[in-house]
């Protein structure tokens, strides 16, 4: 009696030990997972905290706002484009600045440096839809030049020396003066999200290559998603199984890791030299992407229709079903929500593609917004890079502006895939 | 055990089934299946290899032979899953398919409607006729074939959708119903004869998924019969359900028998006697015996038979 009792001790104490030793293997696993996820949340949020503490900044910007006499001496009312706007209302700023210029006019040549050419566009206008204030004082509104909108955010220092920032001492006591009397407002950047490119960064925006993603986007959609999911559904319920479909397997597989600016390559010898389509525009940019989304939109397809209960398949042939009814009543519909999941990632991914771009010649600058698909146009992708390589400072803003336009636009694609899967998710 | 025990000996001995039963073997079956097997099987068992070639149809059908299975062979690939079997089984009576896991009697029930052909690799020899006629011919289309020969599963299947639209599927597909009225009649009636309709008349647009399992198998039994097949094939309808959801099947099947063929694979020998009125035991790819279910199981006539019945193996 006592033996045994002992020998159960010493049997629950080995097992006690191991629990012990299976406990403490459990806690380094979860302290593991836990690092893991850190260590990813961590270079997440560093990445996303440099982005947004660059390019918050692009968000507003500086507009001048000043009371101009419209000399009838200067302006021409019958051609008010003609008129130098800019040399006016720098030598009537200069004037209110009790500034005396000389005779080269160097002051006013930098008074005019502080206003972005938008302004000469502003007063245009206005003249030519109301001649009648020629003659008059009006009150012109204009945003103000890059480097100007960059001190007075803070970004071009006083301290810097004189030779090594882009505004001389001058026109930083003129922009201070101006900003004191009340000339200077901060407010959103609207323009930012409504103007398409431009070689001025005060007057450059996104929107352009918004349009053009979109429309890209709607060519790889439309030929990617029908495409893919047919292939799929034929190669997982239709095709026999042989060493042909083997192959074209492997060769999907393949196809699905080759790096994309074989694509664009690719694009570039059959879209453009050998089918004339335009460069640069929006149908090749899609069909470049459908080219490369097509294999993963097809992985995934089949992936989701493997993962139907085969249950489901019999029930509906053991009822006469055929083949296609059986499909398209009963596997796809089931599938749906992997399928969506997998076209809309793969969209995703497209959105961000930029190698193959650069070699269908989306990398150019094009200025405007697209109004067709078969103009050229820019891509959200390629105008970060045109963007970050450009040599104004300003557009160092509006390169992570834009990152985050690209970034909103890739969370939109992907809630869009959580909504859907959600609808046509069912159980089983 | 409700089974008289009547003709022990002469079965247990493997010596011929009563010559009475001959006259009554359906008079469709075939002659050669018939006449020829006999006495060979006899030779057979006298010299202890045993082949059994049971002869088909022996015993008491109690509706004309349906379905009538010459030589069927079934291979998946290289692989052979069924040897030649040879079996009848009558109209409006309940055949039983008893067998060890393994031993290809779920096999042959799904050449009775083609399933195995939506199996790649599997290849069925050998001859099935329903009514006469081959189905297994260049002519018979399987989308008609399973219209007339419907399929209850191991594991309810109801599709994901509503139980109306469940049972209306057959019916729809198959163009049965020319309007609205008429399909509603058709899935009300299905649901009645399937004994679900009194659970189910107030969420017909719920989703079947969301029955109990007893009730979802009622409700693919009910989807089954709503395209008016002439066979129903149950390959294991039971063995996923609790005791009452079980009996609540059992007593359909039993109601069914008036109307339909129904063969039924089952692993519970209790069913098998309970619901079937003709019995055929597989083993290891062959069909080891066939015949009247009381018989079977009272006074089985191959020595693998009896042990299998009485749990010796299985």
């Amino acid at each position: 009696m006592t033996e045994a009792t002992q020998i159960d001790g010493a049997r629950v104490n080995r097992l006690r030990a191991g629990l012990k030793r299976r406990y403490a293997r459990e806690r380094r696993f979860r302290a593991y997972g836990l690092l893991a996820i850190a260590v990813a949340v961590g270079f997440l949020l560093l990445l996303l905290g440099r982005i947004v503490e660059q390019g918050h900044t692009a968000f507003y910007t500086h507009t001048m706002t000043a009371p101009v006499y419209m000399d009838p001496a200067r302006v021409d009312r019958a051609y008010p484009q003609g008129t130098n706007f800019e040399q006016l209302v720098a030598e009537q700023q200069l004037r209110r600045l009790g500034v005396v210029d000389d005779a080269q006019g160097t002051k006013a040549s930098a008074m005019r440096g502080l206003f972005s050419s938008e302004l000469k566009f502003v007063a245009a206008e206005l003249i030519t839809r109301q001649p009648g204030l020629v003659g008059q004082t009006v009150t012109l509104s204009a945003p103000l030049s890059d480097d100007a909108d960059l001190y007075l955010k803070g970004e071009i220092s006083k301290d810097t020396p004189a030779e090594q920032r882009r505004l001389s001492d001058e026109q930083i006591a003129w922009l201070d003066r101006m900003d004191a009397g009340g000339q200077i407002a901060a407010h959103f950047n609207t323009g930012l999200f409504t103007k398409g490119d431009s070689t001025e960064p005060e007057l450059a925006g996104v929107l352009g290559a918004v349009i053009g993603s979109a429309l890209m986007l709607l060519v790889t959609a439309l030929i990617a998603i029908p495409l893919g999911v047919g292939a799929a559904v034929y190669l997982e319920e239709f095709a026999p199984r042989n060493r042909l479909t083997d192959l074209i397997e492997v060769n999907i597989n393949n196809l699905a890791a080759v790096p994309s600016i074989i694509y664009g390559l690719l694009g570039l010898a059959l879209f453009i030299n050998w089918m004339h389509l335009p460069r640069a525009s929006p149908l090749v940019g899609g069909l470049v992407l459908a080219l490369m989304a097509l294999p993963t939109i097809i992985i995934a397809t089949r992936s989701s229709l493997k993962a139907v209960p085969p249950s489901i398949r019999e029930a509906a042939l053991a009822m006469g079903a055929s083949k296609t009814q059986t499909v398209f009543q009963h596997t796809l519909p089931l599938a749906m929500p992997g399928v969506m999941t997998g076209a809309i990632i793969s969209m995703a991914h497209a959105l961000g593609e930029t190698a193959p771009l650069l070699l269908i010649g989306m990398v150019s600058f094009v200025p405007g917004l697209p109004h067709s698909l078969v103009e050229p146009t820019g891509a959200l992708p390629s105008l970060v890079y045109i963007w970050e390589n450009a040599s104004e400072r300003a557009f160092h803003e509006r390169t992570a502006a834009a990152i985050l336009v690209l970034l909103a636009f890739m969370i939109v694609m992907n809630a869009a895939a959580i909504v859907l899967r959600r609808r046509f998710e069912r159980r089983w | 055990m409700k089974f008289k025990l009547f003709r022990a000996p002469e079965g247990r001995n493997g010596g011929p089934a009563d010559p009475t039963d001959v006259p009554r073997m359906g008079g469709q079956v075939l002659p050669a299946a018939d006449a020829a097997p006999q006495p060979e099987r006899n030779a057979a068992e006298t010299s202890l290899t045993p082949a059994p070639r049971p002869s088909a149809g022996a015993g008491g059908p109690v509706g004309a032979t349906k379905i009538c299975a010459r030589d069927v062979s079934v291979f998946y690939g290289d692989k052979q899953a069924l040897f030649d079997v040879s079996l009848d089984i009558p109209d409006k009576t309940v055949t039983a398919l008893i067998g060890p896991s393994g031993c290809g009697k779920s096999t042959f029930l799904r050449t009775m409607n083609r399933m195995n052909d939506t199996i790649p690799g599997a290849r069925v020899t050998g001859r099935i006729e329903i009514d006469g006629e081959d189905i297994n011919a260049k002519s018979v289309d399987p989308v008609l074939l399973r219209a007339r020969v419907g399929m209850v599963f191991q594991k309810p299947n109801p599709f994901p959708k509503s139980i109306y639209e469940n049972v209306a599927y057959g019916p729809r597909i198959h163009g049965l119903a020319t309007s609205k009225g008429e399909l509603d009649d058709i899935v009300q009636a299905s649901l009645k004869r399937a004994g679900l309709w009194e659970e189910v008349a107030d969420r017909l647009h719920s989703p079947g998924t969301g029955l109990s399992g007893g009730q979802q198998q009622r409700l693919v039994i009910a989807r089954a019969i709503a395209v008016e097949p002439e066979v129903i094939l149950m390959d294991e309808p039971c063995s996923a359900l609790d005791p009452i959801a079980t009996a609540r099947i059992e007593e359909l099947i039993d109601e069914l028998r008036e109307r339909y063929c129904i063969v039924i694979v089952t692993h519970s020998m209790a069913q098998a006697a309970r619901v079937s009125q003709r019995t055929a035991f597989f083993h290891l790819g062959r069909l080891v015996e066939t015949g009247d279910t009381e018989e079977i199981f009272t006074n089985p006539r191959e020595r693998r038979t009896l042990d299998y019945i009485t749990g010796r193996f299985g």
